[in-house]
């Protein structure tokens, strides 16, 4: 496997990706961004990235509704979602439908790379 | 001696053309002063913020749903996710064959119950009630077939929430339609009963499972045309008549009712083609005639889309229908009409809605073919003719530039090519388009094939009774 | 000068009109458009530049004070506020001063006009301002733009500044509505600072009628749900003699709780007004005290409608309730028994049965209840 990993970040924010491209790359990660549901489903499945960070909020599909697509049709991504919703039915539902971790908006920086870190395979 | 009277009416006609056009003009220039204000807290008053307060309103959202198995359950989701912090959503299933019901079952997990529902409306038959516990709460009822007027009114009963939003299940709510409209609540508790929405045209724009992702102008003349229409009467025309008190219709496919005021005039007026005008004007005449003090308003940013006629066919049959609503209301409403004691509902919107919209076509009509027929004897000056129809176009196109203007404060349309495609619209509209919707009232007037009333509500294409649209 | 030459005169007027509007709406669209694509260029840029500076270990470039004039600057300080927490902020405040953002917005609030510009800097000032920026967001509590005034008061909330807590309340009852409201909101972020404020503000200004702002103030403090408030808001419910008062008082006691809540709320459960009736049952019910699940099944038989069925959904959520709520299934009184099966529906009960019944091990109970709701609907009148 290669040594740079691969990181998608989807959010219809483009503050939130660009500022966690930005932490990303300067942590030595390739990353790219994309701003909606249905692109992000794709791109997970095409992409080949080792993690995948996924807002729940997006235009076109939710990301609970991307990981429940992804599961039944078999795609196994290590995935975190983001969320600015205060629900915890959402955080439930997104980890029960195989999200590794699930970070609440605003999140901590030096806490969020730290889990990314922490899931990213070796 | 005939001579006289058709050139006067071939005269006539032109200039109650330009009166007006003048008219929406006047309206158009209030508006654009109170669309200024709504302009800024848009941008800057970041409203959204307020979504998290505890003391906002609760509002029951009313569906009337008949066969819509296909799309009612995007639909309900998507309205799910409306920024309001206390909501329920109450879906009538009107007599569906579609098996709209089950899909809503199974869907939400749903359950029959028993709920202790009053009909404060009389319905047709209510023949089960459903409910589900996920992350919303939604109430289902399933009646007999009764209409859309039927369905809201038996909505209405089983509302658990002092407020009702009313509206359809193919419509696309924007984000911040319901905190602007009960913001316009919240203004003025005591006295607020209806607030009206801003209803936009979702044909040709891109939408991603319920989701509006691109608004954008449609490709056919049709639908184009109707973009600009829409944009006349709620940028143009709604908010001057809101803001003068006077606001005679609130539309269908987005109304914020009280609910003991709906319930007080009877609900809405079922087997009528255009029920949205008649239950506005009826709640008017209740709270003039009573002498309790009230106010139905309009709020600019309550954008709702919707889809409209793209065909000629369809189109005919939504003119048609609202013109025959249009017929009962002014019935209905005749004592109103110039009537002082009615405000300026009753003299100044009701008596336009009158003048300018129920007789028009007739006026137009007398008057085409009078232009025609002084035409052909020779009698008109060619000359005034022309310059009077010059008028009447150039007119009519700045009205529609005025509306266009006002829409560039919501930046829906980004692309120049829409714009221009609509400045297109705004010029040939008044060369045709204008005498096909005349030829169409006359027939709403007098009957004929295919203007017959059908029982069920049409399912394809034209779901919404949006109340009589200004002018083309 | 003739008929024709008047009618060309204005023709040609109302041509040149159109005519100046097409152009001029052709040019607004193009330069919004540009404007905006520039806007958001500049937007991505300087959330990059923010975030490297946030992210960055080693010393960060500096950031041009010609940033400071740019909305769009203001406008990413904002944006990433909303998305980071932590010692990021730290690090973000220290830039918002580096190149004096609060300073120019406090500039542009006190300016006269135009509106947009002066509602902007207020809504910037309540996102990034600091304790440095309190006086001048309480001198703008009094601006004559409602919305400004709203947003003053939110920046004030955020930057928890407690001298402006007595500075809100003294508008509070003579605000409109929705500023009000929005008021209220704030004093809730504030939370335990505020409630005694508030108990002074209600006890100073309750009157007969025309209690707007008192009735507010009671809804907050239940929203901030400081237990020690019980007393006082009982109390409030003793003297008041506004029916909307002692209802909104009611509300906030249901919501403070604590253990002399319950015997007003009894006392107002019986009143002859219905609405303090439902009010009180809900009240009760978020109480939760079993033991005044006797008292409140009384209420199942309430002559009024919304009695009944606040009493049924209390009932539901207090422990032991729902013996009571299958009782009234069997009972004589449809409205009763209709209202105690939505409240066994809505609190999962039903649910449950079914779901014994689908095993095949149902209970007495919960044939009774299946039956109730399976037979055909029966509408009241």
């Amino acid at each position: 496997m290669g040594d740079i990993k691969r990181v998608l970040v989807a959010d219809d924010s483009d503050t939130v990706t660009t500022v966690l491209a930005t932490a990303l790359e300067l942590e030595g990660y390739e990353v790219d961004k994309v701003d909606n549901g249905l692109a992000a489903y794709e791109m997970g499945i095409t992409g080949n990235y080792d993690l995948i960070i996924l807002d729940h909020l997006m235009p076109g599909l939710l990301g609970l509704e991307i990981l429940e697509r992804w599961g039944k049709e078999g795609h196994n991504h290590t995935t975190i979602v983001l969320s600015g919703v205060d629900d915890d039915r959402i955080a439930v539902d997104s980890l029960e439908a195989g999200a590794v971790d699930f970070v609440r908006k605003p999140f901590r920086m030096p806490e969020l790379l730290a889990r990314i870190r922490s899931r990213l395979p070796d | 001696m005939i001579h006289e009277i058709l050139r006067w009416a071939g005269y006539g006609t032109i200039i109650y053309f330009i009166f007006m056009q003048v008219y929406m003009i006047g309206l158009g220039l209030r508006s654009a002063a109170v669309m200024r204000r709504v302009h800024h807290l848009d941008r800057f008053g970041r409203v959204s913020e307020m979504l998290s307060s505890q003391t906002s309103p609760p509002v029951s959202i009313v569906i009337p749903a008949y066969n819509e198995a296909a799309g009612i359950v995007d639909s309900v989701r998507s309205m799910s996710i409306v920024g309001y912090p206390r909501f329920e959503i109450v879906v009538v299933n009107d007599g569906s064959t579609d098996g709209t019901l089950e899909t809503l079952i199974e869907a939400f997990h749903l359950e029959r119950v028993r709920i202790p529902y009053r009909p404060d409306i009389a319905t047709a038959p209510v023949r089960g009630i459903y409910r589900g516990r996920g992350s919303f709460d939604i109430t289902v009822i399933d009646k007999e077939n009764g209409g859309r007027a039927d369905a809201l009114n038996a909505g209405i009963n089983a509302a658990r929430y002092p407020y009702a939003l009313c509206t359809d299940a193919d419509v696309i709510l924007d984000a911040n339609c319901l905190i602007g409209a009960m913001r316009r609540v919240v203004e003025d508790r005591q006295r607020t009963i209806g607030v009206g929405g801003n209803i936009r045209p979702l044909n040709g724009s891109k939408v991603q499972l319920g989701h509006l992702v691109e608004a954008r102008v449609p490709k056919k003349l049709v639908a184009r045309m109707q973009v600009l229409e829409y944009l006349r009467t709620f940028l143009a025309s709604r908010p001057a008549w809101s803001q003068m008190g006077a606001l005679p219709l609130v539309s269908g496919a987005f109304g914020v009712w009280k609910r003991t005021a709906v319930i007080a005039v009877g609900g809405f007026t079922t087997g009528h083609m255009g029920e949205d005008l008649d239950l506005t004007m009826r709640l008017h005449r209740f709270h003039i005639d009573n002498e309790i003090p009230y106010r139905i308003v309009y709020e600019p940013s309550a954008v709702i889309w919707t889809e409209v006629p793209d065909t000629l066919r369809v189109l005919r049959r939504q003119r048609i229908r609202w013109h025959r609503g249009l017929m009962t209301a002014v019935k209905d409403f005749m004592p109103m009409t110039f009537n002082p004691r009615y405000g300026k509902v009753g003299m100044i919107t009701w008596a336009a809605m009158f003048l300018f919209e129920y007789l028009a076509p007739v006026i137009e009509f007398l008057g085409w073919i009078s232009i025609l027929v002084a035409l052909v004897l020779g009698v008109l000056n060619t000359t005034s003719l022309v310059i009077l129809l010059a008028l009447a176009f150039g007119v009519g196109l700045i009205n529609s530039l005025l509306a266009l203007l006002l829409d560039e404060s919501y930046g829906y349309f980004n692309s120049l090519k829409d714009t221009l495609r609509l400045i297109v619209m705004a010029l040939i509209e008044n060369l045709g388009m204008r005498q096909i919707t005349v030829v169409w009232r006359i027939r709403a007037i007098f009957g004929g094939k295919g203007t017959r009333v059908w029982g069920n509500m049409e399912r394809k294409g034209v779901a919404n009774l949006d109340g009589a649209v200004q002018r083309t | 000068m003739n008929e024709t030459t008047v009618g060309l005169v204005i023709l040609g007027v109302v041509m040149l009109v159109a005519f100046a509007m097409l152009i001029g709406l052709v040019m607004l669209k193009a330069i919004n458009r540009r404007r905006a694509l520039r806007r958001r260029e500049r937007h991505s840029r300087y959330v990059a530049l923010i975030s490297r500076r946030i992210a960055a270990k080693d010393t960060p470039e500096p950031i041009d004070s010609s940033t400071v004039v740019d909305d769009s600057f203001l406008d990413a300080v904002i944006d990433i506020r909303n998305v980071i927490t932590g010692r990021q902020i730290d690090t973000l405040a220290g830039i918002i001063d580096g190149v004096g953002l609060a300073r120019r917005q406090e500039q542009r609030l006190r300016s006269r006009f135009p509106l947009g510009r002066r509602l902007r800097a207020a809504v910037s000032l309540a996102e990034i301002g600091d304790e440095s920026t309190a006086p001048v967001l309480i001198t703008h509590l009094a601006d004559r733009e409602p919305e400004i005034r709203i947003q003053c008061a939110r920046g004030l909330g955020r930057i928890q500044y407690e001298p402006a807590i007595e500075a809100i309340l003294d508008r509070f009852g003579l605000e409109q509505p929705w500023v009000r409201a929005r008021f209220a909101d704030t004093l809730v972020r504030f939370g335990g600072k505020a409630t005694w404020p508030l108990v002074a503000f209600v006890r100073a200004n309750l009157r007969h009628d025309h209690n707007e702002g008192v009735i507010e103030a009671i809804r907050v403090l239940g929203v901030i749900g400081d237990r020690e408030v019980g007393p006082s808001l009982a109390g409030i419910l003793r003297v008041a003699t506004d029916p909307e008062v002692r209802i909104a008082a009611i509300e906030s006691l249901g919501i403070v709780g604590g253990p002399l809540a319950i015997r007003p709320l009894k006392y107002t459960f019986r009143s002859t007004d219905w609405r303090l009736r439902a009010k009180s049952a809900t009240s009760l019910g978020h109480i939760g005290d079993p033991s005044i699940n006797a008292v409140l099944a009384r209420g199942l038989q309430d002559s009024n409608w919304w009695v009944r069925r606040n009493t049924a959904s209390a009932l539901a959520a207090l422990p032991g309730g729902d013996e009571l709520l299958l009782h009234a299934i069997g009972s004589d009184d449809p409205f009763a028994r209709d209202a105690a099966a939505e409240a066994l529906a809505d609190c999962g009960v039903l649910a449950a049965a079914r779901e014994r019944d689908d095993a095949g091990q149902a209970t007495d109970n919960d044939r009774l209840l299946l039956d109730y709701v399976g037979a055909g609907l029966q509408v009241l009148s």
